[in-house]
């Protein structure tokens, strides 16, 4: 009978078997969340990977072509950032902001990204390659 | 597929030593270990989340930015003084030798 009673709103039964166990969980996974970000401390926010492959079309016209090449004000390739340490990668954005790293372009586009948008872009690319990553 | 693998490194390799003639891909490596590898690892895979991975990077771009540390158009306290030490051919022997490493870079898009 149980099965055939409708609870559009009711919780879900598989929870409500052991709320003990969904509490522990909880728990766990709350600790897992705060000791990362504990150890961060506050300065950097965390990157979401998933929000970062969203807000990379100013990247992705230049790092996202194997073979690239900048033109100004010097001719070489755009480096490759795909798997590169997220952490170095928020570090030169820093840098190309404030001015201390020059690139026209990477200046400007770095100026118009929050801390946010940098840890963001940073887990995109410091994350695992999709498959549509080349070599 | 690890020949085809090598053959896409001979191809990048080729390309981006035409900048350079003639790297000495084995100069790069003693150079790579004697002055790079304590941070940037002998392979380029860097395992310090502040020095980047340089395996597979392109040649052309190490380069750049080996001389920009070295003439301080680039400002980094270490890096100032490792780069200050190469010559030019270091230079570009050593980047065409962290190019030529196993790519742990990629091109993401």
């Amino acid at each position: 009978m149980r099965g055939l009673v409708a609870r559009p709103f009711g919780p879900d039964p598989l929870r409500m078997k052991n709320p003990k166990l969904s509490t522990l969980k909880a728990g766990v996974a709350l600790a897992l969340l705060a000791a990362p970000l504990a150890a961060w401390g506050q300065a950097a926010p965390e990157g979401d990977a998933a929000a970062g492959a969203h807000k990379n079309r100013m990247c992705a016209g230049c790092h996202g072509i194997a073979g690239w090449r900048t033109a100004y004000p010097e001719v070489y390739s755009v480096p490759k950032i795909g798997g590169q340490h997220p952490a170095y990668i928020v570090k030169a954005l820093q840098e190309y902001k404030s001015g201390e790293r020059s690139h026209p372009s990477m200046r400007a586009i770095a100026a118009s990204l929050s801390d946010q948008d940098m840890a963001d872009l940073a887990a995109y690319y410091g994350g695992p390659p999709p498959k549509t990553a080349s070599k | 597929m690890k020949r085809r693998w090598q053959l896409v490194l001979a191809a990048l390799l080729l390309g981006g030593a035409s900048a350079s003639l003639a790297a000495d891909l084995a100069a790069g490596a003693a150079k790579a270990k004697e002055v790079c590898q304590a941070c940037h690892g002998l392979d380029g895979n860097s395992q310090v989340p502040d020095y980047p991975k340089l395996g597979g990077q392109r040649s052309d771009y190490l380069a750049k930015a080996l001389r920009d540390y070295k003439s301080g158009a680039r400002k980094n306290a270490i890096m100032a003084g490792f780069a200050g030490t190469l010559s030019a051919a270091d230079i570009d022997n050593v980047a065409a030798y962290y190019a030529s490493q196993p790519p742990v870079l990629v091109v993401k898009h």
